[in-house]
């Protein structure tokens, strides 16, 4: 389903809020803006594709973030539909601790398909390969995953594995009384190389650890 | 057809043998993105050090690994190079503070190079990158704010010395910052110059509303130097940055203060 919140002219700018399109979004639904120069059909069966300029240096971006009344977090948050063969595979170094830390996972899925299909997110700890926990995740949706209680400590390394679905994995923590939030997101494994084959690397990658830790 | 070729021609002026970054010019050379890092009594900045060689197969036939971090003024001015040793598998926050010490300046860049690039990386025909993750802390707050890296900035070849790979345009351009800054709050614009030569930079605000420009400011950037301006925004007038260099991406790393509460991010 899709609304139009407008037109936004040469130049122009505008930040939307999630209280502004409530109204428009279905109860656990996921919200995803798009800029289009074209409106795209207001009911689909798959995922829209845009008429827009793409572009790669710089990429077309957009801020997104979260607050509360206190404080708030930012990440450039754009994301293109994940192929429904993908997995994910990532290191997360951004447990942060201390009284009324709290630290969560939010992984993010979208596909082209609308159909909801569950996987398992393994988290391990890289160090020994130890399974820490599985948790249910699903496509098209923000899935939030807590992280404390699994025994990590500040020199462990967490290991993210979804052999089902890729995602992009946010990391965001926060003081229990929302005075102060902190969200970024990991790289994909891809990341860990430049030029040549990058995406064998990721490849390369992924068959090691997901085997090792099998 | 013609309007397409036009097209093509236009792109290609801003985009022919102009890229982003270089190549490194020796394959088994390391590279890193330029880090901003901030210490003074105010901030604090850490990086989360991870062996990335070790992730990769047949990584125990590597050679010892470490990692050696180089720290720079804000002019690019090299003032430290340190060896960091590696824990396979696990997590390593290091503390800039306790390396870039009071001497050079509240701000400035740093690179962390890999000594051990697995052979499969070099037989892909590519460089092993740190473009991890670096956090800041502003007065003592119980979180740190995270951001990642993202260029392939600076490399180390083998002979030990450094190359900036960062491309420049024939013209020069603008890049607007992605996010409408908004008030009342404090800015702190960074902008690294990851290229080889000195870049001058025009940094401009203008109203989300009425497109009134506002005074600007001009940084002149030094190679492998970087600049940090300051902009406050008021509640009534939500304002966009755009830089103006000749830089292939001007993009800033973004620190905002609010109530004394930090938010950072790429623009």
């Amino acid at each position: 389903m899709t609304k139009s919140l407008g037109i936004l002219v040469p130049n122009a700018m505008r930040t939307i809020t999630a209280a502004e399109v409530a109204g428009m979004v279905p109860n656990n639904a996921l919200a995803l803006l798009s800029l289009t120069l074209t409106p795209p059909p207001a009911i689909s069966e798959s995922l829209p594709k845009l008429d827009i300029l793409r572009t790669s240096v710089p990429a077309w971006r957009a801020t997104l973030g979260l607050s509360t009344e206190a404080a708030q977090t930012s990440y450039q948050g754009e994301v293109d539909p994940f192929l429904p063969q993908g997995t994910l595979l990532t290191f997360g170094p951004f447990l942060q601790y201390g009284p009324g830390v709290e630290n969560f996972l939010i992984l993010l899925n979208v596909e082209n398909s609308p159909v909801y299909r569950s996987s398992a997110l393994e988290i391990y700890n890289t160090d020994g390969g130890e399974l820490r926990k599985e948790f249910d995740v699903r496509t098209n949706d923000a899935n939030i995953v807590p992280l404390d209680g699994l025994g990590f400590q500040p020199g462990d390394l967490p290991m993210f594995i979804c052999r089902g679905m890729a995602g992009i994995p946010l990391y965001f923590s926060r003081t229990l009384d929302g005075a102060y939030l902190s969200l970024e997101h990991t790289h994909p494994p891809s990341s860990l190389v430049v030029h040549g084959k990058r995406w064998e690397a990721q490849k390369m990658l992924k068959h090691r650890w997901f085997n090792k830790v099998a | 057809m013609i309007v397409e070729k036009v097209k093509r021609l236009r792109r290609a002026a801003w985009t022919w043998r102009q890229p982003l970054t270089r190549r490194p010019t020796q394959l088994g050379a390391s590279v890193s993105d330029l880090f901003v890092w901030r210490n003074s009594a105010d901030w604090k900045t850490s990086f989360e050090l991870m062996d990335i060689s070790g992730l990769f197969p047949e990584a125990g036939e590597l050679p010892e690994r470490f990692a050696t971090m180089y720290c720079f003024d804000l002019a690019g001015r090299c003032f430290l190079e340190n060896r960091l040793d590696l824990f396979p598998g696990r997590r390593q926050t290091i503390e800039l503070a306790e390396l870039v010490g009071d001497d050079h300046g509240e701000a400035g860049t740093f690179a962390v190079f890999h000594s051990a690039t697995p052979k499969v990386v070099t037989d892909m025909g590519s460089y092993l990158a740190e473009r991890g993750y670096v956090s800041f802390r502003f007065k003592d707050a119980p979180l740190r704010a995270y951001v990642h890296g993202n260029l392939d900035a600076i490399s180390r070849i083998p002979d030990g010395s450094l190359e900036l790979l960062g491309g420049s345009g024939l013209m020069s351009r603008e890049y607007c910052l992605q996010h409408e800054m908004t008030g009342p709050a404090l800015y702190e614009l960074a902008l690294v110059n990851p290229t080889a030569a000195e870049r001058r930079c025009t940094f401009q605000l203008v109203s989300a509303r009425s497109g009134k420009k506002f005074a600007g400011q001009n940084a002149l950037l030094k190679p492998g130097g970087a600049a940090l301006l300051p902009f406050h925004v008021d509640a009534s007038e939500p304002v966009r940055a755009i830089i103006k260099s000749d830089m292939i991406m001007a993009r800033p790393l973004v620190f905002r203060i609010q109530n004394l509460k930090l938010d950072v991010f790429h623009g």
